[in-house]
């Protein structure tokens, strides 16, 4: 039996891996593949396939091993198909292709149960490493699969004898295991990184830095959530969900970009020290005191920007604090990331460090139509800042002018013109362009903000802020601070509160990328809800799983501590206002009492395994006799030896007899179920009757 | 250090120690939480310490797989030199236990390589599914005399492999290795030896069921019509004494020849006794006789009796 148990892991030599083990390593390279399957280039996949059917043919036919050359070859291959597909081997995707690579290959050379372990240590790191692609609930769920799997060959490498035994090792371990990890989670303090380490490139979606009419309907088609936030307090309404992003104040007549500190900094061969600076709090001046207090879970992005709700204020962790009144990180998100942030929920109040003329430049010429419609109408408005606005506020929600998400290309170079007179068609992009260069060519300081308005709240008091969310506006200076001004409020006030789905005639454009998307089915009613249900339980598991850093760990930790003091207070009260005495009086009895009910509990634990198992029944009162001086001799059966102290035992004779007799009875006779019940207790009765006469026997003697 | 057989293995005699695997995945733990610290990544975090933790439950549940197996040693009935000692090794544990091995503990070799290195027999593994288990060791057994058992180690690395818990088990009993019988003179006695062929006619009798239809005397049916059976004497048994002077050779030839005369004698049921040199067994026969005459050339001793022939 011994050697066939071994033999399902090793063949007869005690050495080489048997088929068998080779599968169950195969199967494991599979698990831990599939959690890079869509990260990774697929071609991966093939290359652990070939190592498999090589090894699976070497086997078969009895080839030879696989050579050094073979191996290297194959690592070449690798290096090769990676080089190739990525341009390099430094970049993070690289170095994980090829520790994929190494632990597919690594089958043609494992031979051995060391060999085999060897495997197994690499797809943990392999698996750990796909932690790096994402983090969300399904990998998470995939990942613990891998895991069971390489513990479970683990199991059979130490000498299961079947493949149950193995799972049930193996459940045992993990199981057993988790309690202790929960507690390390929790506890264990978390550092900042030690060294820098290659990061992840991501392609970059959502928000770009510049903006033409047109870009923003693009972002429109896609259902990538960007971030999502929590408030702390209150909640914004619907109509100021403004998250701003980025100002872009430079308009070439075609594009409008935005100028980032870096850009100023060396336009003007200076520091970038006016515009932008680091620390917890904004150095901005800022009247009023936070309104929104937010907890954002970003999405990781290539770009470091942070939305914020309004004016961003305070935060707690070091950010780049811009001088247009927006935020950046340090550096990129390469994973999801939480953050605090308050913010005002209103435009800047401040002027930036270089001065309003900036927010005035227009091109030297271009849109010659629109110039004059703008001087017509503040010259109707009697150089009245407000009722001008007001005009072109009011001009953009008449007839002619309609929101829609395709709207007619628009080709001259006269762009503003050619929307303001011919195709009256456009959305959000399209009207802030139009609205900022209005204000400019009268000398009113405007600029375009980029960000989103809206998201989707969900029941649980989160809101999901995507893509399709993104929005742009207005800001003029008016009266020593910035005002928001959303011309699309006035041509589409549904978009602002309803969010972009609402939008008539967005419809063809709208999710364009996502025909699969779960969003589309928004109006059936189950379907809606179970997405919800899961956003929501994919945002408790980001934000208390993944986003558990430093923070969150302090404060569980400072939570159960302030428990057990609370714990230990009551106690204290309880105790404080009696006599010590009777405290201890409890105490004692307390323990007394605890250890009654244990000694009470093991006794009738040991009642009931011995009223299910004769043979453990016979073996104590052997063993009972055994300290008393009448052991079985060597190869003695139980029955005999009860038979042969009966002889000599004498009021305990006929008792001892019987329980041999039962024994043997329960042993081997076919017995029913009720005559098994009825001769166990029999049994339990004789035995202690022997018991009660050899003690009394002994006592006067 | 060592238990002796039919003890419960106790906590004091158990030892723990780590694996090249167990290090290795202490490094892998090492590996992934810094990982964790360097990404900020919470689930490699939380595999780290899951790795951790069942590293720690394996340390427990291979303690606990090896501790309180009691070890039974069953002796071989008789080994002769030059054979091998089939040594049964019978391991009790109370409830299911898994991959126990059990090996000749050799004084040169370590633990790890010792286990590849020895022979085949030395070493065994066991599974008690059932609580209890048994496995057969094969030894050489080199000389004649008596023999002590063998240091046995028993091993365990179940569940994982990251450490081996380890027990040495001594037993004082003795194994007493008979001289290697050597054959050539026997055959040679037989042919020689009279009366020793079995089979002489020495009469019928009344058939009765049970006997042997080859025994039946078929001719004597067909001509009385009484079914007969014929009956053979036994041969007519040898007195006699089996000398150590009467045999040619070093003292080990003598006693394994001298070996060789008892095993024959007792099979052909001959009434025979033992005369050593200092040492001399009266005659006799059957199994007690045989046993009592391998055990003297077993234990003889030339410095026994200084008088006696080298």
């Amino acid at each position: 039996m011994s050697r066939r148990a071994a033999g399902a892991v090793v063949l007869a030599d005690g050495h080489t891996l048997s088929a068998s083990m080779l599968r169950r390593l195969f199967v494991g390279q599979c698990l831990v593949l599939a959690l890079h399957l869509t990260y990774m280039p697929v071609w991966l996949g093939g290359l652990g396939a070939l190592v498999a059917g090589y090894r699976y043919l070497q086997l078969r036919r009895r080839l030879p091993r696989a050579g050094v050359v073979l191996r290297l070859v194959g690592v070449a291959a690798l290096a090769g198909g990676l080089w190739l597909h990525y341009g390099t081997l430094g970049r993070m995707e690289a170095m994980i292709g090829l520790l994929l690579g190494v632990y597919l290959l690594k089958l043609l050379e494992t031979h051995s149960r060391r060999d085999a372990r060897v495997v197994v240590l690499i797809g943990m790191v392999a698996t750990t490493v796909a932690f790096l692609h994402s983090q969300g609930i399904a990998m998470a769920a995939v990942a613990l699969l891998a895991v069971a799997w390489l513990i479970y060959s683990l199991v059979w490498l130490a000498g299961a004898a079947n493949a149950r035994q193995a799972w049930h090792e193996s459940a045992w371990l993990l199981g057993l295991a988790a309690p202790l990890m929960v507690l390390l989670f929790l506890g264990f303090p978390r550092f900042g990184p030690l060294w820098n380490l290659p990061q992840a490139d991501r392609a970059a979606t959502g928000l770009t830095d510049e903006i033409a009419p047109g870009d923003i309907a693009d972002l429109s088609r896609s259902d990538r959530r960007a971030f999502r936030a929590r408030f702390e307090g209150d909640e914004p309404a619907p109509g100021e969900r403004y998250w701003r992003v980025y100002t872009l104040s430079e308009f070439d007549g075609e594009r409008w970009r935005r100028t980032s500190p870096s850009r100023f900094a060396t336009a003007l061969k200076q520091g970038e020290s006016p515009w932008v600076a680091e620390g917890g709090r904004s150095p901005w001046s800022s009247v009023t005191a936070p309104r929104f207090e937010a907890e954002l879970l970003l999405e990781p992005d290539r770009r470091p920007w942070r939305p914020s709700l309004g004016t961003p204020q305070v935060s707690g962790e070091r950010l780049r604090w811009l001088a247009d009144g927006t935020v950046e990180g340090l550096t990129p998100l390469a994973s999801r990331g939480l953050l605090h942030l308050s913010s005002s929920g209103m435009a800047p109040s401040w002027l930036e460090p270089q001065g309003m003329h900036r927010h005035t430049r227009l091109p030297a010429e271009g849109n010659p139509r629109s110039r004059e419609l703008a001087q017509r109408l503040w010259q109707q408005a009697g150089g009245e800042p407000r009722a001008f606005l007001a005009a072109l506020m009011s001009r953009f929600g008449e007839a002619p002018f309609r929101y829609t998400l395709s709207p007619p290309r628009l080709t001259s170079r006269d762009r503003v013109d050619e929307f303001l007179f011919e195709s009256h068609a456009g959305y959000c992009t399209h009207y802030a362009s139009a609205m900022a260069v209005l204000a400019r060519s009268v000398g009113l300081p405007a600029r375009i903000v980029a960000g989103f308005l809206g998201g989707e709240r969900h029941p649980d008091g989160h809101f999901t802020v995507r893509d399709y969310d993104a929005h742009a506006w207005v800001e003029v200076w008016l009266d020593g601070s910035w005002r928001r001004l959303d011309p699309t409020a006035a041509i589409a006030p549904e978009r602002i509160e309803q969010g972009a789905a609402a939008v008539e005639g967005a419809g063809d454009a709208y999710l364009a990328d996502a025909p699969f998307s779960p969003l589309r089915l928004r109006g059936v009613g189950w379907v809606n809800r179970l997405r919800l249900d899961w956003e929501r339980l994919e945002y408790r598991w980001q934000r208390g799983v993944i986003g558990y850093r430093d923070e969150a760990r302090s404060a569980v930790v400072a939570r159960v501590v302030e428990r057990l003091q609370a714990l230990w207070n009551a106690l204290q009260d309880q105790f404080s206002s009696r006599a010590p005495l009777t405290w201890l009086m409890s105490l004692v009895l307390t323990g007394v009492g605890l250890c009654g009910l244990l000694v009470g509990l093991r006794a009738a634990w040991r009642r009931h395994r011995e009223g299910r198992d004769e043979a453990l029944r016979i073996r104590r009162l052997q063993a009972w006799l055994t300290r008393r001086g009448m052991p079985p001799h060597g190869g003695e059966s139980p029955a005999a030896h009860l038979r042969r102290l009966a002889g000599s035992a004498e009021a305990a004779g006929p008792a001892l007899r019987d329980c041999a007799h039962q024994f043997e009875r329960l042993r081997y006779a076919r017995l029913g179920p009720d005559e098994r019940r009825s001769r166990r207790q029999t049994l339990g009765r004789r035995v202690a009757e022997v018991k009660r006469h050899l003690a009394s026997q002994e006592r006067p003697g | 250090m060592a238990i002796a057989p039919g003890m419960a293995l106790p906590q004091r005699r158990l030892f723990l120690l780590p694996t090249r695997f167990g290090v290795g995945w202490a490094v892998l733990v090492l590996l992934l939480l810094l990982l964790g610290i360097n990404y900020q990544n919470s689930l490699a975090y939380a595999l780290s310490f899951w790795l951790f933790a069942v590293a720690s439950v394996a340390l427990l549940r291979t303690w606990r797989n090896l501790l309180g197996v009691r070890a039974t040693l069953r002796l071989p009935a008789e080994t002769f030199a030059g054979d091998e000692v089939r040594l049964g090794v019978v391991l009790e544990g109370g409830r299911p236990r898994h991959a126990i091995e059990v090996h000749v503990a050799n004084g040169h070799t370590t633990k790890g390589r010792s286990r590849e290195q020895s022979a085949p027999g030395g070493s065994a593994t066991l599974d008690l599914a059932t609580g209890r288990g048994e496995t057969t060791l094969r030894l050489p057994a080199c000389s004649r005399g008596e023999q002590r058992m063998p240091l046995l180690r028993l091993e365990s690395a179940w569940p994982l492999g990251l450490v081996r818990a380890v027990a040495w088990l001594a037993s004082d009993e003795t194994l007493l290795v008979y001289p290697r019988p050597l054959g050539e003179e026997i055959n040679e006695h037989r042919q020689a030896g009279p009366g020793l062929e079995a089979g002489d006619f020495a009469g019928l009798r009344r058939a009765v069921p049970g006997d042997s239809p080859a025994r039946l005397a078929w001719k004597q049916w067909s001509r009385t019509g009484v079914l007969t059976a014929k009956v053979f004497s036994t041969p007519p048994r040898q007195q006699l004494w089996l000398d150590y002077d009467g045999c040619r050779g070093d003292l080990e030839t003598r006693l394994s020849t001298l070996c060789a005369r008892v095993l024959t004698h007792h099979q052909a049921g001959d009434h025979f006794g033992l005369r050593l040199p200092g040492v001399t067994l009266a005659q006799g026969e059957g199994a007690s006789q045989r046993r009592q005459a391998l055990a003297a050339l077993a234990r003889f001793r030339s410095g026994s009796n200084p008088g006696g022939t080298p």
